[in-house]
């Protein structure tokens, strides 16, 4: 017990331990902003992989360590598409993920917003044109963010989830 | 050199019929042998007390371009000298039958039904011809390896429908899971049957994010697909791109400079050092113990952020190419590095005696998804899940590359196969990468870090690399085709065999020990799908 608590003083708090992000390349549009205002300012998010190199997503679960902690800001992982106010996707749409990212789209109850996350999932990146992927995201569903990068930093869509949590105005 | 010559002589001794080939690199033999011989020559590597080889890799080839038949190759490494045999034969004509080896190796069946699934060839006398890669609602006749299917051919969709396999009973029930699953994972379905808790059988459903990474290579020249190798599974990039490289350079006969090879290891330590530092932390994360998790997540998040400090990436992307590595690393860099490391050896340490000193947490590792060593062989298990089960292998002791034939590894070992060994295999390989990255910086010679490739490679020429990566053994067989272009390239990520192995793990586990289970081997879906 003295071992854990004399851990944890000396190492102290580690969040905000990063490198701040340069203004976002595509800033969240005003658009985007105004469809994610019902949330207020905390978002659900459900993490959808639809082909990524796990890069994505690893940055996506990097958001959730005690360095950049995700949940001071309100924003938290659902388990469950139904819980979900946004849909994180990463990756090209694969042939065998197409149904399945439909699917996950309808069981989010509205309103939602869906952000693409990863070079992958705005414009198919290097896997572009395979026989096996259907097209980027937005082929599918309507997306309204895209935070590029590959894989973007997590201090980046910590970036462009901030915006989105920005109050109107 | 006499291993070779040693094995070598007691299979033309035993099959008279078979033709020697050259050899395709150091330490290896290669054979033609009859099609209808394959499962008798095939069997007798394995089973030979002095030999027992160890189905490592299994590929096929379209061919028909330039000869008018498909070529099937087999790769054992035997046990005692990790000497590599290959076995290769061809289907001439209009043959699309070639006798099915599982029967007697069970490492093979996946092999042998992704060969159908991408060429169409049938491996007469498998137990379970269902499709793998192509999911039910793929139009029949689809075969995308096959030379005549196009690269940007857009799929039709049918109707379908997958058998799984059923348990009837009373009380028994089935769980299906996935392919998109309540926390940050990648795609994939696994059906449980389950009478009460405990698992009766696990059925894995995979190949959700097949992305046609084999095809994609294809269309690519050797120098540029570097880039894909690195996409293949995004937290092995280094190991990926590097048993690419490494396979490359042996077909363009290039040398590689020495502190190349020594920076290359560096940064495949690293990454099997920030990969296993999140490993530890989510599977004490999965037995909910929140505070080791948020331990082994900071001291990740460290070892990343020094990565893009160094590289400009995170996960040390862009710094593999052919011929060496484009990123050198300074004295005062290396100063960095390994007083970080030190700072992290001593951290780790510490959570280390908290967990293991941690009563509740023992109890829910030890003797959970037991793999025995007798099932990991049978599946060719490799890396780290091998090493937790008694599979005393290590692809950079055993067949150094890079800087390894200078920087000796100790290679831990553990019998239990439980979750708790995996995570003492991880626990110790953290304490041997900082000491080896210590030894490289101690060791690492000056000079040019990249040698320029300046030939093309003979058409049809191919070759083999491995790498121990953070996971495994990675391997690469790329086959050059004209103009230095890519003619066929296998890619195979330590999960594709580790995978099947999982379903015999969790048997008679309860199913909330399964992501526990899961999380322990943590395998690559991208990697395993392509």
């Amino acid at each position: 017990m003295f071992r854990i608590i004399k851990k944890s003083l000396r190492i102290g708090v580690v969040t905000g331990r990063y490198q701040k992000a340069e203004k976002p390349e595509l800033p969240v549009t005003p658009e985007a902003q105004d469809k994610a205002s019902p949330f207020k300012r905390s978002l659900a998010i459900r993490e959808v992989d639809t082909g990524s190199c796990n890069a994505c997503e690893m940055e996506m679960s990097a958001l959730l360590n005690p360095v950049y902690d995700a949940d001071r800001f309100g924003i938290h992982i659902a388990a469950s598409p139904r819980h979900a106010d946004a849909l994180v996707v990463t990756g090209p749409v694969t042939v065998n993920m197409e149904r399945a990212l439909k699917d996950v789209y309808r069981q989010t109850p509205d309103p939602k917003i869906v952000i693409a996350l990863g070079d992958c999932a705005i414009n198919c990146g290097i896997f572009k044109g395979s026989y096996a992927v259907t097209g980027p995201v937005e082929r599918h569903i309507p997306v309204d963010v895209r935070i590029p990068g590959c894989p973007p930093r997590p201090a980046e869509i910590l970036a462009a989830l901030s915006e989105l949590r920005k109050p109107k105005g | 050199m006499s291993e070779t010559m040693f094995c070598d002589d007691l299979l033309t001794a035993a099959f008279p019929g078979i033709l020697k080939h050259d050899p395709i690199c150091a330490k290896s033999s290669h054979f033609t042998v009859p099609k209808d011989r394959l499962p008798a020559i095939s069997h007798y590597i394995h089973t030979q007390p002095s030999l027992r080889g160890r189905l490592t890799l299994l590929w096929a080839c379209d061919d028909r371009p330039v000869r008018d038949s498909y070529g099937l190759y087999y790769l054992f490494t035997l046990e005692a000298s990790h000497h590599w045999v290959v076995l290769s034969t061809e289907l001439a004509g209009h043959d699309r039958l070639f006798p099915s080896i599982t029967p007697h190796i069970h490492a093979a069946q996946w092999y042998e039904r992704e060969i159908r699934d991408m060429f169409g060839l049938i491996p007469q006398g498998h137990p379970d011809l269902r499709r793998l890669v192509r999911h039910e609602h793929w139009p029949k006749g689809t075969h995308p390896l096959q030379k005549d299917f196009s690269w940007n051919h857009v799929l039709e969709r049918q109707q379908g429908e997958y058998r799984f396999h059923h348990i009837d009973g009373e009380g028994v029930f089935e769980v299906p899971v996935g392919p998109i699953h309540a926390g940050i994972i990648e795609a994939g379905h696994f059906r449980f049957s389950v009478a009460g808790e405990p698992i009766m059988q696990l059925e894995l459903r995979h190949f959700w994010k097949h992305r046609g990474v084999e095809k994609l290579f294809e269309q690519l020249t050797l120098t540029d697909a570097v880039l894909l190798a690195e996409r293949v599974s995004g937290d092995t990039t280094v190991g990926h791109s590097l048993a690419y490289c490494q396979a490359v350079e042996a077909l363009l006969h290039l040398e590689v400079p020495r502190r190349a090879n020594y920076l290359r290891s560096l940064f495949l330590e690293l990454e099997r050092l920030y990969n296993h530092l999140g490993d530890i932390g989510a599977m004490c994360n999965d037995t909910a113990y929140a505070l080791a998790h948020a331990h082994c997540g900071r001291m990740k998040e460290r070892i990343m952020q020094l990565n893009d400090r160094l590289v400009g990436s995170r996960y040390l992307r862009g710094v593999m190419q052919v011929g060496g590595v484009s990123w050198d690393i300074d004295r005062s860099q290396f100063t960095t590095i390994v007083e970080e490391l030190n700072g992290i050896q001593k951290d780790f340490s510490e959570v280390g005696a908290i967990i293991f000193a941690n009563a509740s947490l023992t109890d829910r590792l030890e003797t959970t998804g037991v793999l025995t060593e007798r099932i990991a062989l049978d599946h060719g298990v490799t890396g780290v899940v091998g090493r937790a089960s008694g599979i005393d292998q290590d692809v950079r002791r055993d067949r150094p590359f890079a800087a390894y034939d200078e920087l000796p590894v100790n290679v831990p070992l553990y019998r239990y196969g439980d979750v708790r060994a995996r995570l003492r295999v991880r626990g110790d390989e953290i304490h041997e990468s900082i000491r080896l990255i210590r030894e490289v910086r101690d060791k690492i010679p000056n000079g040019p870090i990249a040698s320029q490739p300046c030939s093309l490679p003979k058409p049809g020429g191919w070759t083999l690399a491995a790498v121990e990566g953070w996971r495994g053994e990675i391997l690469y067989m790329v086959m050059a085709g004209e103009d230095g272009r890519i003619h066929r390239c296998k890619v195979r990520d330590p999960s594709f065999v580790n995978w099947p192995a999982i379903q015999w793990a969790v048997l008679g586990n309860i199913i909330p020990d399964f992501p526990l289970i899961n999380k322990s081997f943590n395998l690559s879906y991208a990697g395993n799908d392509l």
